[in-house]
């Protein structure tokens, strides 16, 4: 039976005053045999405290994630949601993607559909990587917005510290930022829209293994999230 | 089942094409553009310095090419942004000639106070020649008159209603026939009557879907969309806030 089990970890962020619900299996049939074998959902903090961990019923199809972690967001600004998640290939044979659904009450923005970032294990992509392997990037359209950018970070590994590099490029010039997040640390990197009369191009991040990353946009009068969206890798 | 689908394939003379495509929607105060470029393959062994050519024609709802555009990227690093749909509305699909790239490329719908951007697919559209395009419009009619269609291919969907918000879908027919396609939607909070939709050879459809009436307006309800056509396509998320369609919208892919 183990043989014939998969797994896959993945991660999101939820903050206070959102409808958010993300899908546990991507694929439903009419005989429901499309489920998930067994799921752990954790909740932590930005500097990693483990806030809960949640009872699941790894047949649920879809997760209302502002529900569950209402008792531990309040105040905390974002906190970071895994799902520790093992399967049968058998039943799934695309592994089962989570999306996700997420609006803020009352906000003017439409709503947002977005596929829940897939870190794996946590664990580095070769064994004694000591340098960058993994690379993600991201593209902006270079006219002036009424947005806000941030890119967001979690470390899912339960032992190891992550250091991640990220250069965001005005007109061709890198701004460097670098960050190290203990294990089940999260943080926020504001992505300034303009730099010196330059407009935001491009957000590279660099990493020996793979985090849970994603791209946020905000309008700037209510902070209301319009952007929600993975990173492309594409060099491991 | 597979097995069955490529003898299908090979019996109907179906050539699967591979292309690159993505969506595009238009509205008053949202502006639709596609940005280009070939970031991924700067560390690809062997990948070309550039200059890299790209060309992108753009389809409207009925399939007709509306829209031709040619760009060239100096290399890897190169952005190229192209607005699709300036003072125009609408919605379709861009195929676009990846020939010489391989990065995936963006669609962003901007507006005031909106931003967002998701990707296109490289997958493929399928060729059928003349004589199964007259076959299937024969037995699409016939099936049509009972509400049916021959289901080739299926896709699920969850969609989503709150209370001033929800999800629609943008359908894409990535065929030369003309897919009939059956939209089923399971949910104690939708009214939802089974329909077939009919999108001509490289069509599209936004698919507005209800709100949630049955007595359970508050909080989120989802409902579960079941898809089949007679020949392949895909779909889009589109999202929407309190004013519906006519508010600023959000655009993203499906598995």
């Amino acid at each position: 039976m183990s043989s014939e089990v998969s797994g896959l970890k993945s991660a999101t962020f939820h903050g206070d005053g959102y409808e958010h619900v993300v899908e546990l299996v991507h694929q439903r049939d009419d005989h429901a045999r499309r489920s998930l074998i067994a799921l752990q959902v954790e909740v932590r903090e930005a500097g990693g405290g483990l806030l809960a961990t949640l009872p699941v019923d790894p047949r649920e199809e879809i997760l209302d994630v502002a529900d569950l972690t209402r008792p531990h967001v309040g105040g905390r600004g974002l906190v970071m949601v895994t799902f520790d998640a093992r399967y049968d290939p058998r039943t799934l044979p695309y592994r089962p993607h989570h999306y996700a659904y997420l609006h803020r009450r009352g906000s003017g923005a439409p709503s947002l559909y977005y596929a829940v970032n897939a870190v794996l294990g946590g664990v580095p992509d070769r064994v004694g990587a000591t340098t960058a392997n993994n690379l993600e990037n991201y593209l902006f359209l270079r006219r002036p917005l009424e947005e806000r950018y941030s890119l967001l970070v979690g470390n899912v590994a339960h032992w190891a510290t992550a250091k991640a590099r990220v250069l965001a490029y005005y007109a061709g010039r890198p701004r460097t930022l670098d960050l190290t997040l203990e294990p089940g640390a999260h943080a926020e990197l504001a992505l300034p829209a303009e730099q010196d009369g330059a407009r935001l191009e491009r957000v590279d991040m660099k990493t020996t293994f793979r985090l849970a990353t994603y791209v946020v946009g905000r309008r700037a009068d209510s902070g209301d999230m319009v952007l929600f969206d993975h990173l492309f890798p594409y060099f491991k | 089942m597979r097995l069955v689908r490529v003898l299908a394939r090979r019996i109907l003379g179906v050539r699967r094409i591979p292309t690159y495509y993505l969506p595009w929607i238009a509205r008053a105060q949202i502006e639709c553009v596609l940005v280009l470029s070939n970031i991924e393959a700067r560390f690809r062994p062997g990948s070309s310095p550039g200059p890299f050519r790209l060309s992108a024609r753009q389809h409207d709802e009925r399939g007709r090419v509306v829209g031709e555009y040619a760009v060239e990227l100096a290399d890897h690093l190169a952005a190229a942004e192209v607005p699709l749909t300036r003072g125009t509305e609408g919605c379709g699909i861009v195929t676009v000639d990846v020939a010489q790239i391989q990065s995936d490329l963006y669609v962003a719908l901007c507006g005031a106070g909106s931003y967002t951007v998701t990707h296109g697919r490289h997958e493929f559209v399928e060729r059928y020649p003349a004589w199964t395009r007259l076959v299937m419009a024969a037995l699409g009619r016939l099936l049509a008159l009972m509400g049916r269609t021959i289901p080739a291919f299926a896709r699920n969907q969850y969609v989503y209603s709150g209370a001033d918000h929800r999800s629609h879908l943008l359908l894409m027919n990535l065929s030369n026939v003309t897919n009939r396609i059956r939209v089923e939607l399971q949910s104690r909070a939708f009214e939802w009557t089974p329909r077939l939709l009919a999108l001509p050879p490289m069509g599209a459809h936004l698919l507005r879907l209800p709100a949630a009436t049955r007595g359970e307006t508050a909080g989120l309800h989802v409902g579960r969309l079941h898809a089949a056509g007679n020949a392949w396509f895909n779909f889009y998320v589109v999202g929407a806030g309190p004013r519906d369609l006519a508010g600023p919208l959000s655009l993203m892919h499906v598995k």
